[in-house]
């Protein structure tokens, strides 16, 4: 006869009526949980996330079994991974037994849980049970001793974590003592296959039949009764994220990273503009709260909450799930903090980092809208005044907008109004144009397109702030009002190519403008001069050199421009000493999401962070590729005292300087 | 209770200014243009007024001047006001304080104005003279350079800013004319919807000759630049060598040092 065991040994097939009762039970708690809890995701506004299914699904199912977002930190996510693959196959082992008994075998007569098939399920299921506890183990130690900065125990941390050690422990328990009383005594090679539940059976080997029965029941039962407990406690514990974060997958944001809902100003109809209420967010975005996991990845990487900002990714993201299930007419800015809003620089590094596929940052921005277009609200005078100049002039800083084509004086670059027969229009920006020490960029750029015979010309007094600071502030109003101006005169010169040297005015022409009428294509000089110098339009003389390189967030996390700038600058001569935050975990200079405009009055400065971090590569030469990064990093330098240790100069100040060859 | 604010549409101050083709007043090429910076304490104090005694004061923003005041009108409606008066002078430029005060008061005779509210000068002419003259005009009380105000029923208790940094204090009652100084308030951020509703707040516009029968008092003989009478000198460099220079040009070129 082939090898196999007594399903039910010592419970009996009676238990089916009284299991698969309590089963019920399980999953009518279950689903009750989770409908409750839609109908609270109801109460945001309607957001299409069931278009191309292909593609969400194929990213759910990569990061549900292949678990490729939770592994992006290997410690934490590791022993999840390992924990989540091998509960999973304990789930599967179980659904065998069921579909064994209680259909293959009584319907179809047949037994498949015997034999080599029976060994290695066995065997599988033992060691899957070793491996579960052994993450699990991890993850306590992790949570309850070593206790990780910022890491939030709550209730049902200490309920999940008890409740999985005790089914997993009573599982082995009620194993080994099958086992002493079975085969361990009849079949002790069929045991080996069995080799956790061996070890513990051979405790009880002493054991009386009688006891070993009634003690098996016993456990059984408890395995069994908490099984069921940790089906039915799912909707109502952080368990929910079994389903919800994994859901949260597939209804993941597909758009461009970094894409904004451009208010339609022409509507009469709305009286609401941004997110003031739980009913002003779409449903997405209680459901991400539920999708949180808390598990403070973002957190961690955010670069207002290092220095000592009141903003925390994920309290913002648990903020409004509680609000949205306890306080829904509740006022959101309020009940998360102005303060806290007013602090996000839109890096990203939240969303990059999230297991969860959680959208913080257009949150962050929508109750930003609610603060500057309901209320007038900014994040101090200073903005205010710099948005008025954006209004007045076209530049945060009230210089004459007549005055914005001056820095091109002498230079060979066209101004467009006199002669728009050019390759590319050069889109300056407000800090190429105006700032003194960022005028060098433009220069830069110029010389490197004449270098590469390349006709440029520039918009001059014509150009507008491109609106991407105050957009990111919240002001929609004031943004729409530049990038209509912008795009009305751009479109008149039958432009063909834009390029800027702005990783800012880069996403807001070639992807925010889109949405109102300008497509064209539009790059940023990283590629552009990448482009330049392999098509051998471009010849660089190398210098040898030593650098660091601050990838800016709008380059690296939202357009996914990490290798280029590194292989211009290798092509210029040099040798790259890579931060530990660098490419898609760079961490932000502090001037995002129209941080450039604001000062920074809590914690520490971001700027000095960073260049810290730079300071520590031991590189004398920070290089970046961003008006705004360049500012602050320079500011940073001289705040930190570290002047004469460390320079800083942009990517086409590199490559101008190499010009030949 | 009425209020009238008079407002006035002024070039960016940080624009570069050059003298136009009659010799008389800027070329208007390159500028831009804004709400004059005192005007926006006057809208603002204005909304304070209607909002701090329940909404029931109407205000009426009037600005003279060619179609392009109706940007700053249209500011001051999403600022709060109710009606935008727009008395059309395409060469407003040319007309002297008294014209315009005269030009106002016309406008005013038949409206019975509680409150007028105007900035202490304009950031152009900066001549601080309509509103008194207004005020004369319209035989009411004026008080210049506020800097505070509190409206009680229809007792006013407003702060003067004086020479030299003095304060001082003047009680008195409707109707009266204020003319408005840096301090005064933090003029509001127009919100969205208030912008949108703006659009649709009644606009009068009148030609200016309906009010004006009076000749100019003053005319402007020739505007120009001052002439450069030297520049100032940057030092850059090493710190010890700047101070040394520093000290150089002092003993030099001053008393300072002997």
């Amino acid at each position: 006869m082939e090898v196999t065991r007594e399903i039910y040994w010592n419970i009996g097939r009676g238990v089916a009526l009284p299991m698969y009762g309590i089963f019920a039970l399980a999953a009518f708690v279950f689903l009750y949980g989770f409908y409750r809890r839609f109908a609270v995701y109801r109460q945001g506004k309607a957001l299409n996330r069931f278009d191309s299914l292909g593609t969400r699904i194929s990213f759910l199912l990569k990061n549900v079994f292949a678990q490729m977002r939770v592994l992006r930190q290997p410690g934490p996510g590791f022993s999840h991974a390992f924990f989540f693959w091998s509960f999973g196959i304990l789930f599967i082992g179980t659904l065998l037994v069921m579909a064994q008994v209680d259909f293959t075998q009584p319907v179809l007569g047949l037994a498949f849980l015997k034999g080599t098939f029976y060994k290695m399920f066995s065997l599988a299921l033992d060691v899957a049970g070793f491996i579960s506890l052994l993450a699990l183990g991890v993850l306590l130690v992790r949570r309850f001793i070593l206790k990780p900065e910022g890491l939030e125990t709550v209730g049902d941390d200490y309920v999940i974590h008890a409740l999985l050690f005790a089914i997993l422990v009573t599982g082995f328990i009620a194993e080994g003592v099958r086992m002493a009383a079975t085969e361990l005594r009849t079949d002790p090679a069929l045991a080996l296959f069995s080799p956790v539940g061996m070890l513990i059976g051979k405790l009880f080997i002493t054991m009386t039949s009688e006891n070993l029965s009634s003690v098996h029941k016993m456990l059984w039962w408890a395995h069994f009764l908490m099984a069921m407990s940790f089906i039915a406690i799912i909707p109502f514990t952080k368990l929910r994220h079994i389903f919800i974060t994994s859901a949260n997958y597939l209804f993941v944001d597909l758009a461009p990273k970094g894409s904004l809902a451009t208010i339609n100003l022409e509507d009469e109809g709305i009286t609401q503009f941004g997110a003031a209420k739980i009913a002003d967010l779409t449903w997405k975005d209680i459901f991400d709260a539920d999708a949180c996991t808390s598990c403070k990845r973002c957190q961690d990487r955010c670069p207002a909450y290092a220095t000592g900002k009141p903003l925390s990714p994920m309290k913002i993201v648990k903020q409004i799930g509680d609000t949205a299930f306890l306080n829904p007419g509740a006022d959101l800015p309020e009940a998360i903090g102005a303060d806290a809003l007013w602090a996000c620089t839109t890096c990203r590094a939240c969303q990059e980092t999230c297991p969860a596929a959680v959208e913080h940052v257009n949150k962050i921005i929508e109750m930003r809208r609610n603060l500057t277009l309901m209320e007038g609200l900014f994040p101090g005078d200073e903005a205010r005044t710099a948005a008025n100049n954006i209004e007045v002039n076209g530049n945060p800083f009230g210089f004459a907008f007549a005055e914005r084509g001056k820095w091109a004086v002498g230079l060979d670059v066209k101004i467009m109004q006199q002669d728009s027969d050019v390759d590319v229009l050069y889109f300056v920006g407000c800090y190429a144009s105006f700032d003194k020490r960022n005028r060098d960029i433009a220069r830069s750029f110029v010389k490197i397109c004449n270098a590469a015979n390349i006709r440029v010309g520039i918009l001059g007094k014509e150009e507008k702030c491109c609106g991407e600071p105050v957009r990111k502030m919240g002001n929609e109003y004031l943004y729409q009002t530049m990038a209509v101006a912008n795009i009305e005169v751009i479109k008149g010169y039958g432009v063909k190519k834009i390029v800027t040297t702005c990783p800012h005015c880069f996403n807001t022409l070639g992807r925010d403008y889109r949405d109102l009428g300008l497509e064209l294509t539009v790059e940023h000089t990283s590629t552009f001069v990448a482009g330049l110098i392999s098509a051998n339009r471009l010849r660089l003389k190398p210098e040898p050199f030593e650098f660091t390189y601050h990838d800016s967030c709008y380059l690296g996390r939202y357009r996914d421009i990490i290798s280029e700038p590194r292989a211009v600058l290798k092509a210029a001569g040099g040798q790259i000493m890579e931060m530990e935050q660098s490419g898609y975990g760079s961490f932000c200079c502090g001037a995002g999401g129209g941080r450039i405009l604001a000062e920074e009055k809590t914690g520490t400065r971001i700027n000095m962070a960073r260049v810290k971090m730079a300071a520590a590569t031991h590189a004398p030469l920070l290089v970046s590729n961003c008006p705004f990064c360049l500012t602050m990093i320079e500011d940073g330098i001289k705040t930190s005292d570290l002047e004469g240790k460390l320079k800083a100069l942009d990517l086409t100040e590199i490559v101008a300087a190499r010009i030949g060859g | 209770m009425k209020i009238l604010v008079c407002i006035k549409q002024v070039p960016d101050m940080a624009s570069r200014f050059k003298v136009n083709g009659n010799g008389v007043w800027y070329d208007e090429v390159d500028l831009a243009f804004r709400m004059n910076e005192y005007d926006e304490f006057a809208v603002e104090q204005a909304v304070q007024v209607k909002e701090q005694s329940g909404s029931e004061p109407d205000i009426t923003v009037l600005s003279i001047g060619p179609d392009r005041v109706i940007e700053p009108i249209k500011k001051a409606l999403a600022m709060g006001c109710d009606r935008g008066v727009h008395l059309r002078d395409e060469a407003s430029y040319k007309k002297d304080p008294w014209q315009i005060a005269f030009t106002i008061a016309g406008f005013c005779r038949d409206k019975k104005f509680d409150l007028i509210f105007t900035g202490m000068q304009s950031q152009d002419r900066g001549s601080a003279q309509v509103g008194v003259i207004l005020a004369e005009l319209l035989g009411i009380a004026c008080v210049t350079t506020v800097v505070g105000f509190a409206i009680d029923n229809r007792a006013i208790t407003a702060k003067r800013e004086l020479e030299g940094g003095i304060k001082s204090v003047v009680k008195f009652s409707l109707p009266a004319l204020i003319t408005c100084q840096l301090g005064l308030n933090t003029p509001r951020y127009p919100t969205l919807p208030n912008i949108m509703k703006a659009k649709k707040k009644e606009l009068l516009v009148f030609p200016v000759a309906d009010f004006l029968q009076e000749k100019e008092m003053t005319g402007t003989g020739s505007a120009y630049t001052p002439a450069r009478k030297g520049s100032g000198i940057i030092l850059e460099g090493d710190v010890n060598e700047m101070a040394g220079r520093l000290l150089g040009i002092l003993k030099d070129k001053t008393a300072v040092i002997k």
